[in-house]
């Protein structure tokens, strides 16, 4: 079988259009992990020992396993255990964001002694409620020093989505092996959808150099 | 409650440990190929010569940008289209290897340039040869940084070893994908083999923690006061 690179070409505005559900999938999931990755690193830092317990065991468990194991358990596992039977964009979408949110808090987590304490110590003698603390002080300074880690964390669901596939969701990666498998020709599909992961990704890298950038303009 | 049938773990546990014995193997290899991988393009992102250090940088720039689902296709299909005929075992090693390179490629690389540019040109400037200044000189000083980072990358690809699944290798996953074929009981199944992997990866962060310790020396959160301490840092007890 010769190479064709024509069939690439062939390939791409079927795959390109799959690739959005893609990005779709990827903005849903970082949004709602970055909201639940900073409401779980508030209540970490309520320090309540059995919460944390809980939460140390869940990490350890999202980190120690596969996100395509977690994928199958939300997808396949369960509806077997609970009846819950999720369609397998949701199901995917919450596995992605669930696994996110925990590395999310992670990040945040390294990143929030850099935070001067200073203004803490300010904010409290000031007779600030921790609400506003966290919302006026101490969040508005994470995010701007996660940034670049937050852009790599998106990068790391895009490249998720592709797993999807396997679960039967139909985007960039399924598309591509629905093509392959048409034509009996299953390389050169395969490769015009590694190009749109990678437009995707470096993308997304270069969104994250703007913003890098705006961000080191608003600091005095 | 979530009812948990532990005969359907049990009695298909033989396959579960066979799948994880390959899934270990896959990831040694990979970890012995990719470390070999990743100093000799790491060493050709520092040499002097432009066009190999842009040769790397495509590379693990291209294994960062795409899934690793993605590249096991590409290598899977890619090999018979260019007429080489391999098992889906070593289609799965091989794209594994390739991945693990790109980041072991980065880390080595970075705990190179992390080193003073002195050491090298001294070491060249008592007349050393390049190759025994590496050996002799940079080697042994990025020893003990690189370990947390590389138990780190390897545990990522015990992880991502289980894609491979999806060409039918019979490592861990895909064990459970046939005992759930056998069975119908998805839930306990990969309850049992997320419980595998989170052994097989604790194991090697409890590894990481153990030299973290001993090569951190002065921990960042010492010199907070409580009150600080009690919105940045998660861990530990509340102060009063």
């Amino acid at each position: 079988m010769k190479f064709d690179p024509y069939l690439i070409l062939a390939a791409l505005p079927r795959i390109s259009d799959a690739a959005l559900l893609n990005l779709r999938i990827a903005i849903i999931a970082l949004c709602l992990a970055m909201i639940g990755g900073t409401a779980l690193t508030v209540v970490r830092s309520l320090k309540i020992a059995p919460v944390n317990l809980v939460i140390r065991v869940m990490l350890s468990f999202i980190r120690g396993t596969p996100i395509l194991v977690q994928i199958f358990l939300v997808y396949y596992g369960l509806p077997a255990a609970t009846g819950l039977r999720l369609a397998p964009e949701v199901a995917g979408i919450a596995a992605i964001a669930i696994n996110s949110t925990f590395f999310i808090s992670e990040i945040m987590r390294g990143s929030l002694p850099e935070i001067d304490g200073g203004q803490v110590e300010a904010s409290t003698a000031l007779g600030l409620p921790p609400r506003i603390i966290w919302r006026r002080v101490i969040l508005p300074q994470l995010f701007r020093k996660i940034s670049p880690m937050l852009i790599n964390e998106g990068t790391v669901i895009v490249k998720g989505t592709a797993l999807l596939s396997v679960i039967t969701v139909v985007e960039a990666l399924r598309v591509a092996q629905q093509i392959g498998a048409a034509r009996f020709r299953p390389f050169e599909p395969i490769i015009a959808a590694a190009l749109m992961f990678l437009a995707l990704n470096l993308t997304l890298m270069l969104v994250g150099r703007l913003l890098e950038r705006r961000f080191a303009r608003e600091v005095r | 409650m979530l009812g948990l049938d532990l005969s359907i773990i049990w009695d298909n546990l033989p396959l579960f440990l066979e799948g994880a014995r390959m899934t270990l193997f896959i990831v040694l290899i990979a970890f012995v190929a990719g470390m070999s991988i990743g100093a000799l393009a790491a060493a050709a992102a520092l040499s002097p010569w432009r066009l190999l250090a842009w040769l790397v940088l495509a590379y693990v720039g291209l294994m960062r940008g795409i899934p690793f689902i993605v590249l096991l296709f590409l290598i899977h299909f890619g090999l018979p289209a260019a007429g080489i005929r391999s098992p889906a075992l070593v289609s799965g090693t091989v794209a594994l290897s390739f991945f693990a390179g790109a980041y072991y490629t980065e880390i080595i690389r970075a705990c190179v340039r992390a080193l003073p540019k002195g050491q090298w040109e001294s070491a060249r400037a008592i007349g050393m040869s390049p190759w025994s200044a590496t050996r002799q000189v940079i080697v042994p000083q990025i020893l003990a940084p690189m370990v947390p980072p590389v138990v780190n990358c390897t545990m990522t690809m015990i992880k991502e070893s289980s894609v491979i699944s999806s060409i039918t290798v019979a490592e861990l996953t895909f064990s459970g994908l046939v005992v759930q074929g056998n069975t119908f009981a998805p839930f306990e199944v990969f309850v049992a083999v997320a419980t595998i992997y989170w052994f097989i990866c604790a194991s090697f962060a409890g590894l990481a923690r153990l030299f973290e310790k001993r090569l951190a020396g002065a921990r960042r959160n010492q010199g907070m006061t409580p009150l600080v301490g009690r919105y940045l840092i998660l861990e530990g007890k509340r102060a009063r």
